[in-house]
């Protein structure tokens, strides 16, 4: 009998001779897989900078004090300027025109006669500065922001803290319409009551009455970590970011480089900078059958046909970047001496940004989305400032590098991100696409109107779509 | 039986006659398409019914007080931006050096000596499709025994101007005098480009290179010049080729210092992958391969890096140039930066941009008082658009050949270097092609010398075996 037994227990224990390290195996791939998956949300690295003038200061720390700023002109200010509008200079546009050849000089010329006798900067530098404005030195330059608390917070309500970050041709002033809906969203029957938010907004370096940076190099890394910095002494360890065009960029650098501190991140403008041979397939294939690749109705009606809105259209609209990438201080220099050519330069961009179709009026369209004291007031910010050329470098810190390469666009975005799509922003990007990059898409929303500025433009809009994805998080 | 093969004889013959005749126009129908002459009416408003007013009439370049004092009063509240720390002009113009060129300009620059120095050429206007046409009219001081002047056209291109040519144009009408053979002399017309300098600009949309070809045609058949030579870079070398397309029997011979091929097919981005390997497969030469290899860092990434401007000039040059036609500053920094990395690409590793190397502050200052006060560099700017737009290398005219006898001057310093092997598909009768020892962009007003030369030598080839006559 025992001899019978043998050959079972000898196959009984066979199998286990073969099950036992298999489901080892099995287990112990699982494990690593996990352990390896855990890591490899990789974060970018945060550095360091210097961009004051000269060498650093070897000893000493730097001063952390948050000082108040008001903004501030004066009579001299306002006599130069009208001098320099009075003396102008145009070229009458071609008959026939309107906006094709840029900025239509016949309209340029109201906008001035206004801008000289009906423009009140003293009054415009009043609203400035109803919110309460900060200047703060880090690694070595002065970072203006404003910083609105909420004036009535309801028992038991978090407030949750939200940078906010510009873009160009903008500024911190992109936002004043939007932040009252942000901090008393109940008083302008904004029914998401649940959410309140206290808001920061940074003049990125180099724009506006934040100091420009003295040395070479300063990119969005930089900026974001700038941005940290600043929030980490304003005493937040977490926050929620939201930008478009170049805030876009550095929020997601942001998000990217200390995730632990971002709450979440809200874009309505994408940034995708690596084009793959899947992605060209993706987009011939998805003129036909969208839906196999990913594409939803929408995605299709605003990004095809392709070639016409993608690159005809971005080439024509791309002059701007080109020039600013690689030649800053000369595009720059005239618009810094003539507030008329800087201000075609700027306005350009608020008439063909907003819709493109608005490149056939005679007047581009301004003010039938704005009103001109806003459009100027935004103007101004760059004409006092003299910060039109740093403004421009930027371009160039960014680009200089073939984007591609760079070790942002490798890493993914892992922190909870709400997308707003504006129909009539420069580029679609479909959801299919932005969760390459964009691996905690909590929020996608086709937005029914409105182009790049959204905060400007569409205020209420932009914000009913950060609430309801703060809201989304929060209950996550 | 005679009548018969008589007969047949005959009509193999004409079958032979018809057969050539056949083969020729099959062969040659694709390549012989002349460039039709474009005409225009760009003046204002409405063209009117009445004969256009052809007189020809003297034109002098004055200055007034005002001006004057309006260009100082900007010159002093100037608002200038700091470089960054050691930038050199990779930023662009370097504001440092700028301030130094606007106190020159403003101290010690004389606008009304320049403008005597522009007015020893004689100069006139004449109206041609509805605008005023400026053009300089210089004539050799003397002609030996026998000889009569070659007329040369020499147009110019952005951000240059009919003044480029003052250097060169006495060594082209007096060329004993400064030390060249003196066995073809030549008299000189410069015309302004329409919206250039002293030409009008134009008032209607689409003015492009064949347009100002056909104008420049019509002046030159106005002056009484049926045949004649042409010289031309930067837009210059389009306009010039233009007109040898319209006016292939008009032109005796066309000289370029810039060849751009924009009509790329499968031939040129294989030669740009193989190029550097296997350069006698694609005709290069060795100075050849020299200029353009490696081909991303000397082609690709050079483009990209200096084409900034015309991007945006092709797109919105009446946002770009607004700023400019205001701010004289921002006008010169402008100007000034093409004048610079256009000579010498490494020039951009200069504190001044090696401006002063080349060019007196002088000549670079009266070329951009040009711009100021005719108020042009808007419509200047605009051309870029007219020929732009859709595209390079979509245009009907870039993809037919020349066949007039042409001389290519090839300087070092160019942007861009296009070899011969790539020139002759679209110049398909090339008489002369020369590596030119030093220069740039700026040929005439850099080495006038040079290029007067290399003109000289190709027009005594031209002229010794009649090569006009040979198409």
């Amino acid at each position: 009998q025992t001899i019978l037994c043998l050959p079972r227990s000898f196959e009984y224990s066979q199998k286990n001779a073969v099950l036992v390290p298999v489901a080892a195996l099995g287990v112990g791939g699982m494990l690593v897989y996990w352990l390896r998956s855990r890591h490899t949300i990789k974060t970018i690295e945060m550095g360091d900078g210097w961009w004051g003038s000269g060498e650093r200061p070897l000893k000493g720390k730097e001063d952390e004090s948050i000082r108040p700023f008001k903004i501030e002109t004066s009579d001299k200010e306002i006599e130069d300027l009208h001098r320099r509008l009075e003396q102008a200079r145009y070229t009458p546009p071609l008959e026939g025109a309107a906006f094709h050849y840029g900025f239509n000089s016949s309209y340029l010329r109201k906008v001035v006669a206004y801008w000289r006798n009906q423009f009140d900067w003293r009054k415009q530098v009043e609203v400035l500065n109803k919110y309460p404005h900060f200047q703060t030195t880090i690694e070595g330059i002065d970072i203006h922001f404003i910083h609105v608390k909420p004036s009535y917070v309801p028992h038991g309500r978090a407030v949750q803290p939200l940078l906010m970050v510009h873009g160009w041709p903008g500024s911190f002033y992109e936002f004043y319409k939007i932040i009252p809906l942000l901090t008393e969203p109940a008083g302008h029957s904004l029914n998401e009551g649940d959410v309140v938010f206290e808001v920061i907004c940074p003049s990125i370096p180099g724009y506006g009455f934040s100091e420009a940076p003295h040395q070479k190099g300063f990119d969005a890394i930089a900026t974001a970590r700038i941005f940290h910095k600043l929030m980490n002494r304003l005493g937040f360890k977490e926050y929620y970011l939201q930008g478009g065009d170049w805030g876009s960029h550095i929020t997601a650098s942001m998000a990217r480089m200390l995730p632990q501190s971002v709450k979440g991140l809200h874009l309505n403008l994408i940034f995708i900078s690596r084009q793959s041979l899947r992605r060209m397939i993706s987009v011939m294939l998805g003129a036909y059958v969208p839906w196999l690749v990913g594409l939803t109705r929408e995605d299709v009606q605003r990004m095809y046909p392709f070639i016409q809105k993608n690159i005809y259209e971005l080439l024509r609209e791309s002059g701007y970047l080109h020039i600013q990438a690689t030649k800053p201080d000369t595009a720059g220099c005239g618009l810094n001496d003539s507030p008329v050519g800087l201000a075609a330069y700027i306005l350009e961009k608020f008439s063909t940004w907003t819709d493109k179709s608005l490149l056939h009026k005679d007047d581009g369209g301004l003010e039938s989305k704005y009103s001109l004291d806003e459009l100027l007031t935004n103007v101004m910010i760059y004409w006092v400032t003299s910060s039109i050329v740093s403004s421009m470098r930027f371009y160039k810190e960014n680009f200089s590098k073939d984007p591609g390469l760079t070790a942002s666009a490798r890493v993914g975005v892992y922190v909870p991100t709400g997308i707003a799509a504006f129909p009539q922003e420069l580029v679609h990007t479909p959801r299919a696409w932005a969760k390459e990059t964009f691996k905690n898409i909590v929020t996608y929303s086709y937005m029914p109107r409105g182009g790049h500025f959204a905060a400007f433009e569409e205020p209420k809009l932009l914000a009913q779509d950060i609430m309801h994805f703060v809201r989304k998080v929060e209950q996550l | 039986e005679f009548c018969s093969s008589l007969a047949g004889i005959m009509l193999l013959e004409v079958f032979l006659v018809l057969g050539t005749v056949i083969i020729y126009f099959l062969l040659s129908k694709k390549k012989e398409e002349t460039l039709p002459f474009k005409e225009g009416w760009w003046g204002k408003g409405q063209k009117p019914d009445t004969e256009e007013d052809t007189t020809v009439w003297p034109f002098k370049v004055e200055t007034t007080e005002e001006e004057l004092s309006d260009l100082f009063r900007r010159l002093d509240q100037a608002r200038f931006t700091e470089p960054l720390e050691d930038s050199c002009f990779r930023y662009g113009t370097n504001s440092v050096y700028l301030r130094k060129v606007v106190s020159y300009w403003k101290n010690q620059f004389n606008w009304k000596k320049q403008v005597e120095v522009l007015n020893k050429y004689p100069q006139f206007k004449t109206k041609i499709q509805g605008i005023d046409i400026h053009f300089v009219h210089v004539k050799p001081p003397r002609l030996p025994e026998g000889q009569s002047a070659k007329p040369l056209l020499m147009v110019h291109g952005w951000p240059g101007s009919f003044y480029e040519f003052y250097k060169i144009i006495p060594l082209l009408t007096d060329p004993a005098s400064h030390g060249l053979s003196d066995e073809h002399i030549f008299e000189v017309i410069c015309p302004s480009i329409p919206g250039y300098g002293f030409s009008e600009a134009p008032h209607k949309k689409g003015f492009n290179s064949v347009s100002a070809a056909s104008v420049f045609y019509e002046l030159m058949l106005r002056l009484g010049f049926n045949e004649f030579y042409a010289q031309g870079g930067d837009w210059g070398w389009l306009i010039c080729t233009n007109l040898a397309q319209i006016a292939p029997n008009h032109m005796k011979g066309l000289h370029l210092n810039l060849a751009s091929v924009t009509n790329m097919g499968f031939i040129h981005l294989l030669s740009i992958l193989l190029g550097r390997y296997l350069p006698g497969l694609f005709g290069f030469q060795d100075e050849d391969v020299k200029r353009m290899f490696p081909f991303l860092k000397k082609g690709l990434y050079r483009i990209l890096l200096e084409s900034g401007y015309a991007h945006i000039q092709a797109t919105k040059p009446d946002t770009v140039g607004c700023g400019l036609n205001d701010s004289p500053v921002g006008l010169a920094a402008y100007i000034l930066e093409k004048f610079s990395t256009w000579t010498d690409l490494k020039f951009h590793n200069l504190d001044d941009g090696g401006l002063e190397k080349k060019f007196s502050l002088d000549d670079l200052l009266t070329n951009i008082m040009i711009y100021w006060v005719s108020g042009c560099i808007v419509s200047s700017m605009r051309f870029y658009k007219e020929n732009l737009q859709k595209g390079i290398g979509t245009q009907k005219h870039e993809r037919l050949t020349v066949q007039v006898p042409t001389g290519i001057a090839s300087f070092p310093n160019e942007v861009m270097h296009t070899p011969q092997a790539w020139a002759k598909k679209k110049y398909t009768n090339i008489v002369s092609f020369r590596f030119m020892p030093r220069g740039g962009h700026f040929a005439a007003l850099e080495e006038p010398q040079l290029l007067a030369e290399d003109i000289l030598q190709f027009v005594g080839k031209v002229e010794k075996e009649q090569l006009w006559r040979k198409k």
